[in-house]
């Protein structure tokens, strides 16, 4: 028995050593492929192996405009609620208007839209990317610009439906990268409000519209919750993100737009000041935040606005989506807004577009829905139902109800836009990760020295 | 630790002198020998033919019929497979981290370019430091307070107490849901205002221990640790349970005729035999702490903060958020390096003890 037991058991040894040495093998051996081969091969994406094979035959013959059109796939991550209703009418409206292209949504959820830029990342590098998807214009682009991956849509886009005359100077900014246009904005969602609980403020004797600047906002806040059983300001710190928005908000407001523009190009030295002191605003703010900041989402934070348990709030318009869905919490009535003190005639500009790649699997049908997305019709089904304002200032404002027109209004009449920086609009991918990073640092502690040092490494 | 060494060296012989008793004494472990030996006869069988072949075909037959070749089909297509996906990913990972791989152009694989330069960054990186010191937090606290506090809770449902199998269930349930789910719930938990610790703690008038958990960086990583141990030491109890229903009786009562205290018992006695389990448990325990980056990306997205962040979060934060392509890759590594030191070891020891 032994015997027999040993003879099996050294077999059974070797075999493992042989297994280790031909694992180690396999490594180089895959390691090396991996370098060596080319990386088309690799990629097996739903979707794209239909794209590619159709792109085979067609490529050549995309001279004619009247002949076959490719199927045009569009990526996006508007897969719930207001935003899934958006592109629902979008994709209506281009039907409607080019019933002879077959359209693919290929939509990945989640993160906000961080799943789709990993997916679409993936796409480029292996140059299969799809025929437009949803981005972030301005910066964000940049590294696809710097890859020579995006196309120039200056003319065969931007000069048809009278774009280039219906976008103003900050929207078509952000669609040029680089100097040139590539790629399509089709909705504003806008940065710089304050969201208040009309009834939390009356009874705190506090109008809005007198705070002049965002270092006054604090003493309001303080009357807020003298007077009130409200907290003066809702806000979720358990992601850094709100709190990055706030106090690019704070900046714009206190220190004027030349220095948020200083700071998006990366003189983060030469403002020390004007950093410092906004961000010790923002520290300030945290006394008036509801207790709970750090354990809940930015929904759960303006529920506390709906239920009068807080009187400010800051958030990008979408927060506007959620009164809007909440019977009895009726604009002028129940909520109001301003713009964010100090931020009166700016417009600071978060947008969805869609860029053209280079590449593209579908170059004729791409085309054609990127001067629809630049149209009227497409932005006004779009954006009412998004709960954001369409880039085009011609576009009427009938279907946009009375708070959206009054952005709209103000949108048309603003003296200068501005670009998101914490929505990658004004800084590039790796520094808005770094800025990330600080504000995170920032939001554990509320350290403006620390955070200030992070801030200023961001944009090495 | 040297302590430790000290107690297992004196119970070595008598560790002997137990495997000894055990094959004599327990019905069941020489049933699976009997067992064990059946099996073996059937592969002296195949042995046989094996010897009888090659004195008249000749070698080649042999090598086709041996153990060897016989078993390929088994084996061989998952080894491709796993040496491919897994292994050959990993290789390719390490050929990225080697590379300045970075924005949306493909690398060039030069292998006169390659250098270590991914790795000086990281160890220059003061946010790659706190991400390490995080995770070893996470690993060595996880781990021991796991296994310490299923070893509690193994040794009490071993008592034969009622309920013990609904116990056990209760126990490893939290182990077969999500991190995703988990960490939804504990953060509603940990909400400071209506979260059920801090309720719990204000009806018992403990208002001083009221915490903005997981808003506080000084108790942020505190308070994943304690919700990844509340959802593994149903594990570490399961392995633990089985290694203690191994120990014969014999062994408790052989110590209680000596007069041995029950404290005494089980450290001296007990938690001795228990080395197999604490290793196999330790193991899985702490390769899943470093995954643990699903919880805290699902509890706080994808930048958790200076005070719990840990290296995975932070190689997906570089990889996918800044485009840094060979600096995550370079993070991976090193993730991978401390998951394979983790491992090794255990791997190594099985090996010497011929059990692998």
């Amino acid at each position: 028995m032994t015997d027999a037991n040993e003879g099996s058991d050294v077999s059974r040894r070797d075999y493992l050593k042989v297994a280790g040495a031909g694992t180690i093998g396999v490594t180089g051996l895959a390691g090396c492929m991996g370098g060596g081969g080319d990386s088309e091969g690799t990629t097996t994406d739903s979707g794209s192996d239909e794209t590619t094979e159709s792109s085979d035959g067609d490529s050549d013959s995309t001279t004619e405009e009247d002949s076959n059109y490719e199927t045009l796939e569009v990526q996006h991550w508007w897969t719930g609620g207001d935003g899934a209703k958006a592109a629902e009418a979008l994709f209506a409206g281009f039907e409607e208007a080019h019933p002879d292209i077959e359209v693919n949504q290929n939509p990945v959820a989640g993160g906000g839209g961080q799943n789709l830029k990993t997916v679409i990342k993936k796409r480029v590098l292996n140059n299969n990317p799809p025929s437009t998807w949803q981005a972030w214009p301005g910066a964000h682009l940049q590294p696809f610009v710097e890859a020579d991956k995006l196309k120039d849509i200056g003319d065969s886009v931007w000069s048809k439906n009278g774009m280039k005359d219906a976008y103003l100077e900050g929207p078509k900014d952000a669609a040029k990268p680089d100097g040139k246009f590539v790629t399509v904005p089709i909705n504003i969602h806008r940065l710089n409000n304050l969201f208040y609980n009309k009834k939390v403020v009356e009874e705190a004797g506090v109008d809005p519209s007198s705070i002049e600047k965002p270092s006054d906002l604090t003493a309001a806040m303080k009357k807020v919750e003298e007077n009130t059983d409200a907290v003066g300001m809702a806000n979720q710190t358990k992601s850094a993100w709100s709190t990055a928005q706030l106090w690019a908000q704070v900046l714009l407001g206190e220190h004027g737009t030349e220095t948020y523009r200083a700071f998006t190009e990366g003189k983060v030295e030469a403002n020390k000041e004007a950093v410092k002191n906004s961000l010790s605003i923002v520290k300030e703010y945290t006394e008036y935040f509801n207790d709970d900041a750090g354990s809940i989402s930015w929904t759960e934070a303006n529920k506390k606005v709906i239920n009068g348990e807080a009187a400010f709030f800051h958030q990008g318009d979408w927060a506007a989506g959620m009164y809007r869905g909440q019977d009895g919490f009726e604009f002028e009535s129940e909520w109001g807004q301003v713009p964010f003190p100090g931020t009166q005639g700016v417009y600071a500009l978060n947008m969805d577009s869609f860029p053209m790649p280079k590449n593209n699997p579908s170059p004729e049908a791409a085309k054609k829905f990127l001067q629809y997305v630049g149209s009227v019709d497409a932005q006004e089904r779009f954006n009412p139902k998004k709960g954001s304002i369409p880039p085009r200032t011609d576009v009427p404002k009938d279907k946009f109800g009375p708070f959206l027109s009054r952005q709209m209004d103000d949108f048309a009449n603003s003296d200068v836009q501005v670009k998101s920086i914490q929505h990658g609009l004004a800084i590039p991918p790796g520094a808005k990760s770094n800025f990330g990073d600080a504000m995170s640092t920032f939001t554990s502690g509320w350290n403006v020295d620390k955070t200030y040092k992070q801030l200023k490494q961001a944009f090495n | 630790m040297q302590r430790l060494r000290d107690v297992l060296r004196r119970l070595s012989p008598r560790r002997g002198a137990d495997s000894g008793d055990r094959e004599l004494r327990a019905d069941g472990s020489e049933q699976t020998d009997r067992l064990r030996g059946s099996s073996e006869l059937r592969s002296d069988g195949g042995v046989a033919t094996a010897e009888e072949t090659p004195t008249e075909t000749g070698r080649w037959q042999s090598l086709l019929s041996s153990d060897f070749v016989q078993s390929i089909p088994f084996w061989l297509p998952p080894f491709l497979l796993m040496g491919f996906f897994v292994y050959g990913a990993i290789g390719w990972n390490l050929v990225i981290s080697l590379t300045d791989f970075e924005g949306l152009l493909l690398p060039e694989y030069t292998v006169s370019e390659f250098d270590l330069e991914m790795y000086r960054r990281a160890l220059s990186d003061p946010s790659f430091w706190t991400a390490a010191q995080n995770t070893l937090v996470l690993l060595v606290a996880f781990t021991a307070v796991c296994l310490l506090f299923g070893l509690l809770l193994a040794i009490l449902v071993d008592q034969e107490i009622r309920f013990e199998n609904t116990l056990r269930t209760i126990y490893l349930l939290p182990m077969s849901l999500s991190f995703v789910v988990t960490a939804k719930f504990w953060a509603w938990m940990y909400n400071p205002q209506i979260g059920m610790i801090n309720v719990t703690l204000r009806q018992l008038g403990l208002d001083f221990l009221t915490l903005q958990w997981i808003s506080n960086p000084d108790t942020k990583l505190a308070a994943v640790i304690f919700a990844l141990i509340w959802q593994f030491s149903g594990y570490a109890m399961v392995v633990y349970l089985a290694g203690l229903r191994a120990i014969p009786t014999a062994h408790y009562e052989a110590a209680k005729v000596d007069g041995a205290s029950t404290a005494k018992m089980y450290w001296r006695v007990i938690l001795p035999q228990l080395r197999a389990s604490t290793m196999s448990a330790a193991v899985v325990l702490m390769v899943f702490a470093l995954k643990a980056f699903d919880f805290l990306y699902v509890m706080f997205g994808n930048n958790p903060g200076p005070a719990a962040d840990i290296l995975a979060t932070m190689m997906f934060r570089e990889a996918f958020g800044s485009n840094n392509w060979a600096y995550g890759s370079a993070i991976a590594i090193v993730l991978f390096g401390m998951a394979l030191a983790v491992v090794a070891p255990y791997l190594y020891s099985e090996y010497r003890r011929g059990e692998l």
